[in-house]
């Protein structure tokens, strides 16, 4: 097996279970139901700005599930789907701003804007499809979910995107895939 | 801030829910949550919350630990139980108090879907109560085998995810370490403005990576050097043994599915 490959792999777990450990430092209040604002999201877009963003889908799937079955919560099968797996693996797809192109603090905000995006649209439409299910008919279901939603994640957005920044000025090597000591950088 | 975290929620104890095969708790958990839906009586509401209670009765977990599992959505429950009572009008007035009309089908409506919403917490939790995520893990590559036929990374996947959860207590004490060690020099985690605490927080941040990632480096060529070369041809330390309880629960859960709809109106 390719040496790199294994090494991306290797990183994508190890950054998924700080993903997890990240998630329990908690910044202020925590919201009343179920979102809190944390740091999960930092592994995951330094695994999609150093090694693309495939393998920060991988590591924000794997963050996803780990937090599903350590004390997620499950009232619909599609919001299981939606509020876990989906919404963290998509955070990866910011990478697509970043991978392979010089680190600017720009790109790291479209990236982090992409993600988060995303990420927002996923736990918006499963507000959508499960509280649809469950509040009355004439509850405007979507703008409930839109505000909730958005409540912790732009502040979320804001301290990761912070943390981000920091990261870039102090210690740029986290974004460079040819950062890690002993690979060989001849296969770049 | 880090003694309060215990990983997962994982109780060992010695019960026939604890002992079934977790690909069978995995297929008759996912069965369960969408059989749920079809409840809509007083009648198969009830089956499904007697046939919930049979099933905590026998993972012998104590309910205090399901109660815990509530806390993040009480709030959530209580709410939609009140927009039902104060916003459904259907069926008959029950009283009335100014703007305030709460009618029977409202509190119907409320309770139905409260309780489902409880049905599924709770025995969602009894997965995470009676199985250790590593097998939950060894559960869900076995079931998605059939998956590598459509190119999906199953193997790498599950052993990823096996990786993580190893390194999880790991990465824990490190990020102890450093917290105390930052916490030492004057570093603070808890306190001040969030400006301050968001700065506080990077200099955790910076050696927690580069370990991290020279462990995963580490790893590699450890792996690589003890011959790791993907999932072909690989033998697991960890068997499954599917058993006759575990077609059991299955069918329990077909028959369960039956009575549901037979007694829905």
């Amino acid at each position: 097996m390719e040496r790199n490959k294994l090494i991306t792999m290797i990183e994508i777990a190890i950054m998924a279970g700080l993903s997890f450990i990240l998630s329990k430092v908690e910044f202020g209040a925590l919201w009343a139901f179920g979102g809190s604002i944390s740091l999960i999201m930092v592994p995951i877009f330094v695994m999609a700005f150093r090694r693309g963003w495939q393998a920060g889908l991988v590591t924000g799937l794997l963050a996803g599930i780990i937090s599903l079955l350590t004390g997620g919560y499950v009232v619909h099968p599609v919001q299981l789907v939606l509020d876990y797996p989906l919404a963290y693996a998509v955070l990866g797809i910011g990478g697509l701003a970043v991978f392979h192109k010089p680190i600017t603090t720009g790109r790291i905000f479209t990236g982090l804007l992409l993600g988060t995006s995303l990420r927002l649209a996923c736990h918006f439409m499963s507000g959508i499809i499960w509280f649809g299910s469950a509040a009355p008919k004439e509850m405007p279901v979507a703008v409930y979910s839109f505000l909730y939603n958005i409540s912790y994640l732009l502040p979320e957005m804001l301290i990761t995107a912070a943390i981000l920044v920091f990261l870039k000025k102090t210690a740029p090597s986290f974004y460079k895939q040819s950062a890690s000591i002993g690979s060989s950088s001849a296969s770049y | 801030m880090m003694e309060k975290m215990i990983f997962g929620r994982y109780l060992p104890l010695q019960s026939v829910v604890h002992r079934l095969d977790p690909r069978a708790k995995l297929l008759f958990i996912f069965g369960f949550v969408i059989v749920v839906f079809l409840a809509n009586n007083a009648l198969s509401y009830g089956l499904l919350a007697v046939f919930t209670l049979v099933f905590i009765y026998l993972s012998k977990i104590n309910v205090r630990f399901l109660l815990a599992g509530l806390k993040p959505v009480i709030w959530l429950i209580a709410f939609t139980f009140l927009l039902h009572i104060f916003l459904t009008r259907e069926g008959d007035l029950l009283f009335e108090a100014g703007f305030l009309k709460v009618y029977e089908g409202g509190v119907r409506q409320g309770a139905f879907i409260s309780l489902r919403f409880l049905l599924l917490i709770f025995v969602t939790s009894l997965l995470t109560l009676t199985t250790s995520p590593i097998s939950i893990t060894d559960g869900l590559e076995s079931l998605l085998k059939p998956f590598k036929k459509l190119k999906l990374p199953v193997h790498e996947l599950a052993l990823m995810m096996s990786i993580s959860l190893r390194f999880i207590p790991t990465l824990m004490d490190e990020t102890d370490k450093i917290m105390k060690a930052q916490m030492a020099r004057g570093a603070d985690f808890s306190s001040g403005p969030i400006k301050e605490r968001v700065k506080a927080v990077v200099p955790l941040l910076i050696p927690l990576f580069v370990s991290a990632f020279k462990r995963a480096e580490e790893l590699a060529v450890a792996m690589e050097a003890r011959g790791y070369k993907g999932g072909e041809g690989r033998t697991k330390y960890r068997l499954l043994h599917w058993q006759g309880r575990d077609t059991a629960a299955l069918i329990i859960l077909v028959v369960l599915a039956a009575l549901l709809w037979w007694t829905r109106s």
